[in-house]
């Protein structure tokens, strides 16, 4: 791998990133493009000058609902929603941070939790995410965690799926097929 | 006369050889029945590619050749003309193809090289079979159909007829014109359409050497280059020609109104109509889908016919000449001709395929050919650019690249929309005080004086805005979105994401295939290219020519360009045919079929089957003869007859069997 646009081609999801044309159809479309420090289509040509430091500490990606309008309407299907993961996957690999951005956190707890259960277990996951975060933070959602225990949606004990011991064998072949 | 083969691997440079191994496949060759010589060469249709054949046969004594190089489409006559110019009967070449069936699609070497074998083993076994066989000539009939009427095909006509010979201009609507006739300026000149069009339509219409049959569609195609026969349906207008002085009186009369396609729907017509002001010829037709009287004849009833009769109690009289006939019937009308130059035209983009652009949702979102027709002076509006509700817009948006450079529609660049939306512009400023906006990915003004266009209207004050709009919306954000319709985009070069309200939307729809593409196709024998339009026979070299000789194309039915390039293609098509025609003779295929007398049943099969029809019965000795003037060696007979009685020269059982064991060797 020489170059930043090699690497992004071979990120899944960053496959079409040189058919772009930079129409614009994207970001115009872009509900979150406002919030973002680059939208899409400036991204793709930052990923194209090489600007990788730029674009993986950029919140950019991080901002994108998966609503997948600029996918949907891209004259050159570069599917610009798959990009933004594929930015999101580089930046944690490789460690880039993002000021203000827990996401990475969040789907760490996510699959953390899948790994030791087979299933979401919100409580526990939701006490790992603050805790490798911010933990004052848990406080402002404490009401509403409250209420949901209050109406058994919160167990405070992990229900665990049958066969656990097959999981670590199907994330081993995730990382296989995707490694392809 | 034993056979002695020599055969011939070509490297194409390395098109072959950089997947085929040559040298294995020319020592290959060398082992099989019948070779005396195998060699493998760099370019074997250069001169000194062809000299070795030429001195092989002179010097060795071959009286086979075999090349295995390209598509026998590309070179089998340069190969069989050096044959013959070293004495050989050049029936006794065969060609195999190594580029297109095995170089151009593996990359896998040993896969090639293997399938390149033993396509030369099949070729050189199958020339073990050949025989000698005289090409024959047939005349040329100088008459030649050109079908489509719009400026490609009055080019084409006007310059063939000019030179002498008769033409045959066939257009499906009532008058010819075109879409050409729709426009209002054309950029950059910005020369009016009609101005420039109307007296190019008169020419064709008085011109003694053109035959034109408007309101009239090809049915039916059959024979080959220089001896057409074609079929056209005249479509009954209920009127008489002859009769009709294209007064219009009787559209004034009649009380059925529909919209009116010339005007794009903007506008009305009646039930009789004539295309338009300047339709030539200058004659009326009825459309008997709307016709009160023609639809009450279905159900036996006698109504309406106030265009014969005229109303009565108003003293106004009917058709005065007589000409109102509404016993007409569709005409079939049969053609002979030598060349046929196809020039039907485009369809514009349906732009409310694209929902996020509103058309088709919002009233005041037009098509370019809308826009067209409303800016032109004779018009629905008189040229007045007006909202639904009658207001003068205050605000307009020009959308390049409507269903063009978009994989979802089009992949292709229409090449006319930024010239003509950038045209739209000028005009806007020239009619109207709104503001313009042109939204643009690239600005492509490619011909000549287009670059000094845009310039111009950069300085006219018309807003460029780089970024595809990606929705019109009538949601106001803000108050002073209210009743507007918004174009939300992102402004690429200023990387930001805004929103501009305006009055009228202008979509620059692009051009596609027209509808029924496929039919024509088919019925002339045209491919298609990927993209849906006509196939050339090459790109760059042989533009207007199709793989049917005889049968060429020109302007949108190929692909999309804009007046100048259709004329010059017109102009170049019309060149070719007068080519054809003034050869006066052309060589045909000697591979015709043949009857053997002796196993003939009569029982006619073949007769039924041929499409050109070159057999017929004798009934005094009772079986079936091929006229080989008329035989194509399509070989639809040879399969058809039931006693095995009929064998296609050049394609005989032999033939064909030893190139399958070849195959398999």
């Amino acid at each position: 791998m020489n170059t930043f646009i090699d690497e992004v081609k071979a990120t899944p999801g960053g496959e079409n990133v040189l058919a772009c044309i930079q129409c614009g159809m994207c970001s115009g479309s872009c509900p979150m493009a406002n919030q973002m420090e680059y939208a899409p289509r400036q991204l793709i040509a930052m990923i194209r000058a090489d600007l990788k430091d730029e674009v993986l500490s950029s919140n950019s990606m991080w901002y994108c609902l998966s609503c997948y309008l600029c996918t949907a309407r891209c004259p050159k299907g570069v599917k610009p929603t798959d990009l933004a993961h594929a930015l999101e996957s580089l930046a944690t690999q490789q460690g880039y941070r993002t000021r203000g951005n827990n996401n990475p956190e969040m789907y760490r707890a996510f699959v953390g939790s899948i790994k030791s259960n087979g299933r979401v277990h919100e409580f526990g996951m939701m006490m790992k995410y603050y805790l490798s975060t911010n933990p004052f933070a848990a406080l402002k959602v404490a009401a509403v965690g409250l209420q949901m225990f209050i109406h058994s949606r919160l167990p405070l004990k992990a229900t665990k799926v049958k066969n656990r011991g097959d999981i670590p064998a199907i994330i081993k072949k995730f990382k296989e097929v995707r490694s392809k | 006369m034993e056979p002695r083969i020599g055969v011939y691997v070509c490297h194409c440079g390395s098109n072959i050889a950089g997947t085929v191994e040559c040298a294995e496949v020319s020592k290959y060759a060398q082992s099989l029945p019948g070779v005396k010589v195998a060699r493998d060469y760099k370019f074997m249709c250069s001169d000194p590619g062809q000299e070795m054949i030429k001195k092989d046969i002179r010097e060795m004594g071959l009286n086979r050749v075999v090349v295995a190089s390209c598509s026998p489409t590309m070179h089998e006559p340069t190969f069989r003309r050096a044959c013959q110019d070293a004495g050989l009967n050049p029936y006794f070449f065969e060609m195999a193809n190594i580029r297109e069936h095995c170089s151009w699609v593996t990359e896998d070497h040993k896969d090639a090289t293997e399938k390149a074998k033993a396509l030369v083993s099949a070729a050189a076994y199958r020339v073990y079979y050949h025989q000698p066989l005289e090409k024959r000539e047939v005349e040329i009939n100088p008459n030649t159909l050109i079908v489509g009427g719009g400026i490609a095909g009055i080019q084409a006509a006007l310059k063939i007829a000019d030179s002498g010979h008769k033409v045959f201009l066939v257009e499906r609507e009532p008058s010819i014109g075109g879409h050409m006739a729709q426009l209002d300026k054309t950029f950059p000149t910005l020369d009016c359409s009609a101005c420039i069009l109307t007296p190019k339509m008169t020419l064709v219409g008085s011109h003694p050497n053109i035959t034109l049959l408007t309101y009239s569609e090809v049915e039916q195609v059959g024979g080959y280059v220089g001896n057409f026969h074609v079929k056209v349906r005249k479509k009954a207008r209920y009127i008489d020609w002859n009769k009709c002085t294209g007064c219009g009186r009787c559209t004034e009369i009649c009380p059925t109104k529909v919209p009116n396609l010339f005007e794009e729907k903007l506008g009305e017509r009646r039930a009789v109509y004539k295309h338009f002001a300047q339709a030539v010829p200058n004659r009326v037709v009825i459309d008997a889908e709307t016709c009160r009287h023609i639809q009450g004849l279905k159900q036996g009833k006698d109504l309406c016919r106030l265009c014969q009769k005229g109303i009565e109690k108003k003293g106004i009289v009917g058709c005065e000449t007589g000409a109102i006939d509404f016993n007409q019937k569709d005409e079939i009308v049969e053609l002979e001709v030598g060349a046929i130059i196809v020039a039907t035209g485009f369809n514009l983009f349906d732009a409310s395929r694209i929902y996020q652009y509103g058309y088709g949702r919002y009233d005041n979102v037009l098509t370019s050919l809308e826009f067209e027709r409303m800016i032109n002076s004779a018009g629905p509006t008189g040229g007045h650019v007006k909202l639904k509700n009658g207001n003068e817009p205050e605000a307009i948006a020009l959308i390049h690249c409507v269903g063009s450079r978009d994989e979802k529609y089009h992949a292709y660049c229409s090449r006319v929309c930024c010239m003509y939306s950038m045209k739209f512009a000028h005009l806007l400023k020239e009619h109207t005080h709104a503001a313009v906006y042109e939204f643009y990915i690239d600005i492509r003004s490619f011909g000549k004086g287009y670059e000094e266009f845009y310039n111009r209207m950069l300085n006219e004050g018309t807003v460029f805005i780089r970024g595809k709009p990606a929705e019109i919306t009538d949601v106001a954000e803000k108050p002073e979105e209210k009743g507007k319709l918004v174009v939300q985009f992102e402004d690429t070069l200023a990387g930001k994401q805004r929103r501009i309200p305006v009055d009228m939307v202008i979509l620059g729809c692009g051009l596609e295939p027209q509808v029924d593409t496929n039919d024509v196709g088919r019925m002339f024998n045209i491919s298609r290219s990927a993209d849906g339009f006509f196939l050339e026979k090459h790109p760059k070299l042989d533009p207007v020519a199709t793989m049917t000789d005889g049968i060429f194309i020109a302007g949108c039915c190929q692909s999309p360009k804009d007046i100048p390039d259709t004329v010059a293609q017109a102009s170049a098509a019309a060149a070719e045919a007068l080519s054809l025609i003034d050869r006066g003779k052309v060589e045909v295929e000697a591979a015709t079929a043949v009857i053997d007398a002796k196993l003939c049943s009569g029982c006619r099969l073949c007769e039924s089957v041929c499409p050109y029809t070159a057999i017929t019965f004798d009934t005094a000795k009772k079986v079936c003869q091929v006229n080989a003037a008329l035989c194509k060696g399509c070989g639809a007979c040879v399969g058809g007859c039931t006693a095995d009685a009929i064998s296609l020269n050049h394609y005989t059982n032999e033939q064909i069997l030893a190139q399958m064991e070849g195959a398999l060797a």
